[in-house]
């Protein structure tokens, strides 16, 4: 009798042992790494809108949106969105310098097929989008002002829509914005 | 020292895990489309592969039979979770590129394979010497798809960012087939094929 219950109890109190060893070694890692992820990922950030806007001083992040200052001005807004590409989300850092102009875009993370639709990440095709006026960011194809890529029109019309769609979105919550700081200087 | 050194050598080329015993698989598809990527995933792997290896191997006669495989899968799924966080500390860029695959180590058979084949049953110099074996013979192979399918798909080899070769007409016009998952089907089979004709298996 005794030995039938050791039996049950035994592999029991064992595989608890072993997971609750587990669990502490994995969150003395998770404490561990925690900050230096975090950090990571500002660093991250903090050099994407520094390649778009070069004159950045300081950031500030409200909203989703990310207003760019050079000393004490606005030079403009950044904000990430993503579109679905060929082989999966594409997250774009999408600058504008104001309610109509882009300023530049980044490809921050995709899944495209090497040599056809990543070539979205190359330097020809990201500074294509620098400067236009929102109504002209469509494929030429499409009547717009930027070249697609040959062979990954899924991939180049992905990136060209989740650019201008999210710049017309957000440009609504800009001229709000500018309000509320100036009445907050009063 | 012969018998550590048989263990070890045998993964590399006798029993590859990829092209002998066909295990791991599912990475070595998906991921070999880049040598950053297979130099980061078979890190991955190499770790996790020895610090399971030597867990179970330390742990094999006080693990009670009923539970070892959920004993084994415990140890392996918190090895890759901190890999996962490590990578994430410390290579942002290759998390990034390997995306899902590197919490998939869970799941590599070689891994779990490994722990309940071999290190379940041999003492723990005898499991680092099979883990290390395994690991490069992994790391050879998805070294080898990932060459091919990015020679053939992109006509240019870069590691790193850094551009080593650039083919002449390839790089113009790829063979973009090599870099979609049917190129990955078509080299390693291959490729095993190959290994089946040199006669790798006779000893199996």
């Amino acid at each position: 009798m005794k030995s039938a219950l050791s039996n049950y109890a035994r592999p029991i109190l064992f595989l608890t042992l072993v997971v609750f060893i587990a669990v502490s070694v994995l969150s003395l890692t998770y404490q561990a790494t925690k900050d230096t992820i975090e950090e990571q990922q500002d660093a991250k950030i903090k050099s994407t809108l520094q390649e778009l806007f070069p004159a950045l001083d300081t950031y500030e992040y409200q909203d989703s949106l990310y207003t760019i200052y050079s000393q004490d001005d606005t030079i403009g807004y950044a904000f990430l969105t993503s579109g679905k590409g060929y082989g999966g989300n594409i997250d774009i850092m999408v600058g504008i310098e104001n309610e109509t102009t882009l300023k530049g875009i980044l490809i921050i993370s995709q899944q495209e097929t090497p040599g056809l639709g990543n070539r979205i990440t190359e330097d020809w095709f990201t500074s294509s989008f620098a400067g236009l006026s929102l109504s002209d960011v469509f494929l030429k194809k499409d009547g717009g002002a930027i070249d697609g890529i040959t062979g990954a029109t899924i991939s180049s019309r992905a990136v060209v829509d989740a650019v201008r769609e999210a710049a017309m979105e957000k440009i609504k919550a800009i001229p709000e914005r500018t309000q509320a700081k100036a009445g907050d200087l009063e | 020292m012969s018998r550590l050194r048989k263990e070890f050598l045998k993964g590399i080329i006798i029993s590859n895990p990829v092209f002998v015993l066909a295990l791991g698989l599912c990475p070595a598809l998906a991921i070999s489309i880049s040598i950053d990527n297979a130099l980061g995933m078979s890190m991955g792997v190499a770790i996790v592969l020895l610090g399971s290896n030597i867990m179970v191997a330390t742990l094999r006669k006080i693990v009670p039979n009923a539970v070892r495989i959920p004993v084994f899968i415990v140890i392996i799924a918190s090895f890759v979770t901190i890999i996962d966080l490590l990578f994430q500390a410390y290579f942002p860029p290759l998390h990034q590129s390997l995306g899902i695959y590197l919490p998939l180590i869970v799941v590599n058979c070689i891994v779990l394979g490994r722990a309940e084949a071999f290190a379940s049953k041999n003492p723990i110099f005898d499991s680092i010497a099979d883990a290390l074996g395994i690991a490069i013979g992994f790391m050879l192979a998805l070294l080898l798809v990932s060459f091919i399918r990015q020679m053939l798909g992109t006509g240019m080899l870069t590691v790193f960012g850094k551009e080593l070769l650039r083919l002449p007409g390839l790089a113009s016009h790829p063979m973009a087939l090599f870099v979609l998952p049917p190129g990955a089907f078509l080299v390693i089979a291959l490729l095993l094929a190959l290994f089946r004709r040199m006669g790798v298996l006779k000893n199996e």
